[in-house]
């Protein structure tokens, strides 16, 4: 298949996202069907590319000289692209019911049609000029979403959010600058690009831009100190929070991080320096700080946030391993956690849509009025966990085997952090449902009396994932040989 | 082909989801009523219970026949599917799982029977027994697997579906507690899991082999995080087991749960951890690997600690159930004690009184709840008398007692004596004789616990037993059939066994002598 089909699929989210507004629909309905077409044909499109691999760059246009915005697709990027694909149908479907007590919604359905061209512009960028372009534009479109409300504290988080991308892709522009002078082409190679000769004795120069250049890209994965923004983003309403910032948006930010790794930099000159101490040691930190503070908060969606703050560390972990192994680690935990992360963001954003409830104290006996809900809500804490079975399992196990395999002390310590990220996951996650079912004798459920479960454009997502989490789950097998076979080519 | 032998597992897990699912239905249509918890379960008709305890009733001995058939057939092994590239759901029965499958699925029976009429007053009697058999199901899968992966998969199952029996009556002090048993266990396990990464990496396989699996070149130069990785799994399934330090959700979850609940909870789930621990010591990573290091003198220094201090705080414990929840934490210690022996003798002794606790712990709970159910007493205090009124109960009581405490010829004495052989042969330095010291003072503070209560409950003494059986106790009488024929059975096997012991020793020496 022509290459071409890569530049369609990105472009045509933009070009018929943006005049959403302009467009005379007669009714909510006529909207809704328009949105979703676009969606649907750009994942069609999408399944195609991905099944047929096309062979070859395709190149948009030149800068001056070799710099130029360019796509291809490899392994890595059908990862990543497969995850959107899949997911952004689903999620437009959902939204469709949830957006209608929210407000404003050609803008919020132009937005959001658009952020998918543009997050798939990332996955298939073929150089770190495209990509960088792609990053940034992707924090600026995603800004409106999170201001959606527009009250005062959605703008002010919108506010942080935008300090903390542009502040990220600074640093992130410096390790570009770096990989455009000393690297022998722009172009991503697996195992790294870097010009040995010209690189000649400033080893540690390479070293400390790494690191400028890995924090710059895990703003966008929320990875401790730049965490704090991802929480506030969650006054976005809930398709924003469930599709943006646990998948789209969030893990951008953990494949840009993957391609300057493995791509850029290259593992053989990172592996055993301190660059890898300091990158590990902060996402170890991230994995356990991430969790606590989910335990910590009492407002359902932004616990969950602090979860994928955690959980994305578990991903940028297996990258900071620089093994294969912890390459196929993470990119297990990508796609796994992007099923069951926005499956539970969709149960929280079906109680606030049913019962306009936010804190998690006042979902006392709910599990009774919203059992569908609920009992997948509880699924996907099992899943977070890690409870076998389940897919979350499969990407611990794949994460932690890496881990052993690097035999780096520091490796060990991150097992340990894993294990206690689950266990503080299911303290977090199960004490909700435990209220939830279990409200205690002297409950009066006529007090939640209105409250039931969503309609089918709301549940039929949520069953998805749940069949998805139970078969990556039982049979991984497939699929993570697949991520095996991409990452051995990094030797 | 194999397959029937998971039988006895998939049998009870569908019957208990289709119990749960019905009875979570008829919560959703009786719920806009605004009623609580125990209304609804308490309203049904005497039909609709006959039918629910036919169904439990008929599952429950298909599948123990069934269990302990497959059991009995020969070493058969499944592999269902593979998790992973490498890591098959696997299935394959020897020894342990023989014995394992065998109390487990005798106690199972004849508690369920018991809990027939004792669940009337605690409600929502289809939830229950709809767990009760899942658990079941997941308990014998627990004990046929083969392999740790699949241990570890059901050692989960097990915790998720269990920690409902516990927060069963819906109060908060049940929640709580059931909450503590889920993250203990789960901390547990997960700790389990941290020692399990490193062992897939050292060992050939993780495929349970008599003598262990681990690879010697590949773990020469990694001995020290091995063992640490293998005392973290120690401790990890020691949670379960209720060792130290991990051993505080016992006491919570054991008086608020029901009676039946806690009678198998006591006598099986927890030796679910028991389960773990040797078939990670045994089967896994290999008694010599362990032998004389640090984690093996670690191990047995927190089996005594466990093992005196849970005697120490049953003796000083007034609520009649906890004090029961504490002497498990204690008498559990004791097999894991044998296990961290290595030795023959060591280990026989842990089986024995595997099976043996297995029966007389449940024993002790199901009088417990006779108790609560006839009388609703659950402090030790108040139980004065209770013998004149309630004379069978307090001798399968008494019988039970007696084998704990480990007087000759009730059972425990045999497993103690196996206990203290083996760790007077075992080459352990001072603990050799400390161990049995410390096994003697137990058993001392055991009966020091128990006993009391046969004694005042035949000898209430004048002024206080007149006034008491008088006044509260009145009306109470034995309990049905359906409740002391199952304590009956299980108080007489519980001196039985002690009195013909050998067919058993020598199954398990057998057993034994094959692995070390």
């Amino acid at each position: 298949m022509n290459a071409g089909i890569m530049v369609a699929v990105i472009l045509l989210p933009i070009i018929f996202g943006a005049p959403i507004p302009l467009l005379p629909f007669k009714t909510r309905k006529q909207m809704a069907v328009y949105v979703e077409s676009i969606v649907l044909i750009t994942s069609i499109l999408a399944w195609m590319m991905l099944f047929s691999q096309p062979e070859g760059s395709f190149i948009l246009f030149r800068f001056t000289g070799n710099l130029s915005v360019s796509f291809r697709l490899d392994g890595l990027g059908t990862v990543f692209a497969g995850i959107v694909s899949v997911l952004w149908p689903l999620a437009t479907l959902y939204s469709f019911e949830y957006m209608k007590h929210e407000g404003h919604e050609k803008y919020f359905f132009m937005f959001y049609v658009i952020t998918y061209g543009v997050t798939l512009g990332i996955a298939l960028a073929e150089d770190i000029l495209t990509m960088y372009f792609f990053y940034e534009m992707l924090g600026l479109v995603t800004l409106p979403l999170i201001m959606h409300t527009l009250t005062r504290e959605a703008i002010l988080a919108s506010r942080t959010y935008l300090y903390y991308s542009l502040g990220g892709a600074a640093f992130a522009f410096i390790g570009m600058i770096f990989i455009l002078t000393y690297g022998t082409t722009s172009v991503f190679t697996p195992g790294g690009v870097i010009d040995l000769a010209r690189l000649g004795d400033k080893k540690d120069f390479l070293l400390v831009i790494y690191v400028f250049c890995f924090c710059g890209f895990s703003v966008k994965a929320a990875m401790f100190p730049f965490s704090s923004w991802l929480p506030k983003a969650g006054v976005a309403p809930t398709p924003v929070t469930a599709l943006l910032h646990a998948v789209a948006v969030v893990k951008a930010g953990a494949f840009t991080v993957m391609r300057v790794t493995y791509y850029s930099f290259g593992t053989e000159l990172l592996r055993g320096s301190w660059a890898q101490t300091v990158v590990l040691g902060l996402t170890v930190f991230t994995i356990v700080y991430g969790c606590s503070r989910a335990l910590k908060e009492t407002h359902l969606k932004r616990r969950l946030a602090w979860s994928t703050v955690s959980n994305l560390s578990y991903i940028l972990f297996g990258v900071a391993l620089m093994t294969p192994l912890g390459f196929v680690g993470a990119m297990s935990h990508m796609i796994f956690h992007a099923v069951m992360k926005i499956c539970s963001f969709f149960c929280a954003g079906a109680v606030i849509y049913k019962s306009g409830r936010n804190y998690i104290h006042e979902l006392r006996g709910f599990g009774r009025r919203m059992p569908k809900v609920f009992v997948i809500f509880t699924i996907s804490g099992m899943a977070l966990m890690g409870v076998p079975g389940l897919c979350g399992f499969i990407s611990k196990w794949n994460l932690a085997k890496a881990a052993v395999q690097s035999e780096n002390p520091l490796a060990y310590v991150g097992i340990a952090a894993l294990l206690v990220s689950a266990i503080l996951t299911a303290l977090y996650m199960l004490t909700i449902s435990v209220r939830a079912f279990f409200p205690g004798r002297d409950f009066d459920y006529g007090t939640i009396s209105d409250v039931e479960d969503p309609n089918w454009m709301m549940m039929l997502p949520l069953v998805i994932f749940v069949i998805a989490m139970f078969v990556f789950g039982l049979h991984s097998e497939p699929i993570v040989a697949a991520l095996e076979s991409i990452a051995s080519i990094m030797n | 082909m194999n397959g029937w032998i998971l039988l006895p597992v998939i049998l009870p897990v569908l019957s208990g989801i289709f119990l749960l699912l019905t009875s979570f239905r008829e919560h959703l249509g009786k719920t806009g009523s605004g009623s609580g918890l125990s209304a609804v379960g308490n309203g049904m008709d005497e039909p609709e219970r006959h039918r629910l305890h036919l169904l439990t009733c008929t599952v429950l001995v298909i599948s123990a026949i069934l269990a302990v058939t497959a059991a009995f057939s020969g070493e058969k092994s499944v592999t269902l599917f593979y998790l992973m590239k490498d890591i098959p759901i696997y299935f394959h029965i020897d020894g342990i799982s023989r014995i394992f499958v065998t109390f487990t699925s005798l106690v199972w029976v004849a508690v369920g029977i018991y809990a027939f009429v004792y669940m009337k007053h605690e409600g929502e009697e289809k939830r229950f027994f709809g767990f009760y058999l899942l658990v079941y199901g997941v308990l014998v899968a627990l004990d046929f697997a083969g392999n740790l992966v699949t241990l570890y998969f059901f050692y989960e199952l097990m915790t998720l579906t269990s920690a409902p029996m516990v927060l069963h009556n819906g109060s908060r002090e049940a929640i709580m507690a059931a909450l503590k048993y889920l993250f203990y266990s789960l901390c547990g396990a997960y700790m389990g899991l941290f020692g399990m990464f490193f062992l897939y990496r050292y060992c050939d396989t993780l495929t349970f082999m008599p003598g262990g699996t681990l690879n010697p070149a590949l773990a020469q130069d990694h001995r020290t995080i091995l063992l640490i990785a293998v005392f973290a799994m120690l401790v990890g399934f020691g949670a379960k087991a209720g060792m130290l330090p991990l051993h505080a959700w016992l006491p919570a979850a054991h008086p608020v749960a029901p009676s039946p609940a806690s009678a198998v909870f006591s006598g099986i789930v927890v030796k679910g951890g028991v389960l773990a621990a040797l078939r990670t010591v045994y089967y896994v990573v290999g008694p010599d690997f362990i032998r004389g290091t640090w984690v093996q003198t670690t191990w047995m220094v927190l089996a005594l600690i466990t093992v005196f201090m849970g005697s120490m705080l049953a003796y000083r414990e007034p609520v009649f159930k906890k004090r029961l929840a504490y002497s498990t934490v204690s008498q559990i210690s004791y097999i894991l004690f044998g296990l961290s022996l290595l030795t023959p003798t060591g280990m026989t002794g842990a089986l024995l009184h595997t099976v043996f606790h297995a029966i007389i712990k449940s024993t002790l709970f199901l009088t417990a709840g006779v108790f609560i159910f006839e009388c609703g007493k659950t402090r030790v205090e108040e139980l004065h008398g209770i013998g004149k009124r309630m004379p069978k109960t307090l001798w399968c009581y008494t019988f039970a007692s007696l084998a704990l405490v480990g007087i000759p010829p009730a059972s425990g004495f045999v497993s103690k004596w196996y206990l203290a052989q083996g760790a007077l042969g075992a080459d352990v330095g001072v603990f050799g004789w400390l161990g049995p010291a410390v096994l003697l003072i137990s058993a001392l503070l055991t009966a020091g616990y128990l006993l009391p209560v046969t004694m005042k409950g035949f000898f209430p003494g004048k002024e206080a037993g007149d006034a008491e059986v008088h006044s509260g106790t009145e009306a109470v009488k034995e309990p049905s059939a359906k409740m002391l024929v199952p304590l009956a059975v299980l108080a007489a096997l519980s001196v039985i066994l002690g009195i013909l012991p050998n067919p058993l020793i020598n199954y398990i020496s057998q057993l034994v002598s094959g692995l070390m």
